[in-house]
Parts: C-alpha cells; structure tokens; sequence
C-alpha cells in the first residue's frame, strides 16, 4: 500500500518535471528568437529531463496498475472449496416437507384452496 | 461461474486458462500502452522531434515499455499471458494515433507558438 503512494508521488512528480521541461524547451526557443539565432538542438539538460522523466512516468504507471493475475484457471480454482464452487443460488429451495420434523411446526387446519394445495406439496 | 478456455501446450496436455484473469491482464497492458503513447508523444513533441525521427522515437518506446512490462512479471511471464508477441504487438497502431496527437500538440505548443 506505501508502495503505491509511493509510485503516486513520483508519478505527480515526473508529470511536473515533464511539464517544465516543455516550458523550459518553450521559453528556449523565446529565447533564440529574440537574439535571432538559429534553432540547431535543444540543451543538453532539457533533452536528459524530458527523458529521465518520461521513463519514471512509464515505469510508475506500470506499478500503479496493479499486479498481473495468474491466468491459468486450476490456480484461481485451488483456494476454494466445494462449497463455494458449488454454489448455485437459483436452486435453494426454503419451502419443501422437512420442516414437518421441526418441534415447532403446527400443520395447518384450513379448508381453503391454497391450503389444500399447499398440503399436497407437502405430503 | 467464471468461464474457461482450455488450450493444448506443445506437449499435447490440456492446459485451462481463466478469461477473466486474461482480460484482466490484457486491460492492464492496454491501460499502460495508452498511457506509454500519450506521455512519449510529449516527450517527442518537447524534444522538437520531427519526420521519421518521431516515429522512431515511438517505436523505441513501445520496445521500452514491453520491457518494462516483462520486468514487472518478472520471469514467469508464461504464468500471466499466453505469448509475448501479442503484447508487444497488439493495438499498435491505435497508440500510434494517440501519440501522433500528443506529438503535435506539444511540437506546436512548444516549437512554433
């Protein structure tokens, strides 16, 4: 986790150093127009700044991205058991007989249709 | 249930790949590639790179980030994608489009105004 923040910091700071190297390289050129010389090549240290922080940039976006998975699938598989895996919660069925065997259960008394169908389920 | 892909290794066995894990990875690289074009396009506009130059520039780059990205899986790349090829290939020429943008903004942000 310290990792990451780490990786942030130096991503917010190659941004900023890639941001004055393009001003610098901007405020180059100004200068160059103004004493009417001919643009050969930037500076040496623009160019080495421009690059060093492109590459902290990249590398830091890399780390930032999180880790890579395993894709091989028995991997991701092995850590679970039957009974997660097995797991299927369209077929959990809560109103079926057995909750005749409960201490509590008071079968119902009732002439009505829906009762009588629901006694049919039931024995 | 997470789907499975299975695929027959060179010895003939049956290896199953999890697809999900594989899209993962591959939004991950793709997620740095997009970043790696816009971020050297700035770097090759600041740099006042023109012509064949910048395109070379852009094809170091994304040598540079496959290596990167091989670094970072470290030496069992096998264990997180399927070939090394396709990552240093893949959707090359959608971050060429990118990073020509990103080039000639910053050229002209920089060079010319």
């Amino acid at each position: 986790m310290a990792n990451t923040i780490v990786n942030k910091i130096l991503l917010v700071a190659g941004f900023a150093s890639l941001l004055h190297a393009a001003y610098s390289a901007a405020h180059y050129r100004t200068y160059l127009r103004l004493t009417e010389q001919e643009f050969t090549k930037l500076p040496l240290d623009i160019v080495v700044q421009t690059v060093v922080s492109l590459i902290v940039v990249i590398y830091n976006v890399i780390q930032i991205v999180g880790n890579f998975k395993e894709i091989r699938a028995t991997v991701d598989m092995q850590g679970k058991s039957w009974d997660t895996l097995g797991n299927f919660p369209s077929f959990y069925t809560f109103n079926h007989r057995g909750k005749a065997l409960s201490s509590t259960y008071v079968p119902e008394e009732e002439s009505s249709e829906s009762g009588k169908s629901k006694m049919d389920l039931i024995s | 249930m997470q789907r499975v892909k299975p695929t027959s290794s060179k010895t003939g066995e049956l290896i199953a790949y999890s697809e999900a894990a594989i899209r993962n990875n591959i939004s991950a690289v793709e997620y740095c590639r997009t970043s790696m074009a816009a971020i050297s396009g700035c770097a090759a506009g600041i740099l006042g790179l023109n012509g064949l130059l910048g395109f070379l520039f852009y094809f170091l780059s994304v040598f540079v980030l496959w290596l990167l990205v091989l670094m970072k899986s470290g030496t069992h790349w096998r264990k997180f994608f399927i070939n090394r090829q396709s990552l240093l290939t893949n959707s090359f020429m959608g971050a060429l489009c990118t990073y020509v943008l990103f080039w000639t903004f910053l050229y002209g942000m920089v060079h010319v105004y």
